[in-house]
């Protein structure tokens, strides 16, 4: 009884979500926050994961996200430095090179992927709107290709918040970036699928990637 | 499956510290009793991932502890506090998350015990018995010790182990676990003693 109780609320939730208003301004569109990655950089972070509230694993992870190319590398392993997950994205498909249970299932894979890509890489959508949202935050919205939005705003605390929704309007990915110099210093990245989960991830190190690397050193 | 990938590490590296002392002749019967003279061993390690994605070996360090007949504390201090004991036919591991360490309670763990469990005949100096490897002694200026993966499932993770052992002092100094062309994760064993008097709480559960 709870429990279809709950699916029913959920798919009336889901059904009549919409888009947070934006409400116009000014000056926003000369605010529009653009965090992502400016040249090719490596990044090395821990990552927490967690689902249902709960902390499920500590992993650490490598990413090298490549603008000009909009190519992503990335490499997940253990604190024991045993690797589950390697793999590569260009615009012209994905190359997994490594993948242990449960990465070894194509739409995880596929999924995160898309989180990286979110994170770091700028999108190739022109912004179309531009104006205030809730809390007085600026926001900036792109239509995507692949359907759905994306918002990017600042909040007032300095904050970078990256969004995702659905065509219909329903939040699906939530990345808050780090306020001040770094925003990859700390990402707190909430999924909300119907498996939702988060990461909580927190920089050790980043450097700049030299052209040469490109090439396949 | 995080943790599952682990095991083979931890195993690895207990097998190393413990039986290998004796490791300087080929002779497996004799690995077995000189193992049986280790009552406790503790060392600090570091270990050095190489992969073609990063431009340099990530470092982590942390400290290893060992108490006949199967106690096993393998703690990692950075970038990221880890530990995994294993005592009494338990293995558990604990992670830092909020500030804390909490237990991971993930399947991963379980198959990780299945593991350390195999291990266990390891430290008791049984390789030829344990199917997963297949064991060699390669000596030189410093005795090798050759673990080759046999099981379809390991070899997926593991090409090989090597174990680099001190012929003048038989302690164990280095292990490369190499997971293929472009990846490999070595470790270097410092300030190794044998036989110390552990902390109290070494294999205890984290609060």
């Amino acid at each position: 009884m709870n429990v279809r109780f709950f699916l029913i609320l959920s798919l009336l939730l889901a059904s009549c979500s919409s888009l947070p208003e934006i409400r116009p301004s000014a000056d926003a569109g000369s605010a529009c926050p653009s965090p992502f990655v400016v040249q090719k950089t490596r990044f090395i972070h821990t990552i927490e994961a967690a689902a249902a509230g709960e902390t499920r694993s500590v992993m650490i992870g490598v990413t090298v996200a490549d603008p000009a190319s909009r190519t992503l590398s990335c490499a997940l392993m253990s604190p024991e430095g045993i690797v589950f997950f390697e793999a590569s994205r260009t615009p012209s498909g994905t190359n997994i090179s490594r993948a242990l249970p449960p990465f070894d299932a194509a739409e995880v894979a596929r999924g995160m992927l898309d989180d990286i890509e979110l994170i770091f890489l700028k999108p190739t959508e022109e912004i179309n709107r531009a104006g205030v949202g809730d809390s007085g935050r600026t926001v900036c919205r792109r239509r995507l290709r692949d359907g759905g939005w994306l918002d990017v705003g600042k909040d007032r605390d300095g904050r970078i918040r990256i969004q995702r929704y659905s065509e219909g309007g329903r939040l699906r990915r939530s990345v808050a970036l780090a306020a001040g110099v770094n925003p990859y210093a700390a990402i707190e990245l909430q999924a909300s699928e119907w498996t939702g989960y988060s990461l909580s991830m927190t920089l050790i190190e980043a450097e700049t990637v030299p052209d040469e690397i490109r090439s396949g050193k | 499956m995080r943790a599952k990938a682990a095991g083979p590490l931890s195993v690895l590296l207990l097998v190393l510290l413990m039986a290998l002392p004796a490791a300087g002749a080929d002779d497996f019967d004799r690995l077995r009793r000189d193992a049986s003279r280790i009552s406790s061993l503790s060392a600090d390690f570091v270990q050095k991932k190489s992969m073609k994605i990063l431009s340099k070996p990530l470092v982590s360090t942390g400290k290893f502890f060992y108490a006949a007949p199967d106690s096993i504390r393998w703690e990692y201090v950075k970038p990221i506090r880890s530990i995994v004991i294993s005592e009494k036919g338990t293995s558990k591991r604990y992670i830092a998350s909020g500030g804390k360490m909490i237990e991971d309670k993930t399947g991963g763990v379980q198959a990780m015990k299945i593991v350390l469990d195999e291990v266990a005949g390891w430290m008791k100096g049984k390789f030829s018995a344990n199917p997963s490897f297949a064991a060699s002694v390669r000596e030189g200026p410093e005795t090798v010790i050759v673990l080759t993966p046999t099981g379809k499932n390991t070899a997926g993770m593991i090409e090989k182990i090597e174990i680099t052992v001190s012929r003048k002092d038989a302690v164990v100094k280095t292990v490369r676990i190499v997971e293929g062309a472009a990846a490999e994760t070595r470790i270097d064993f410092l300030h190794t003693a044998v036989n110390p008097a552990l902390p109290p709480g070494t294999f205890q559960d984290i609060p």
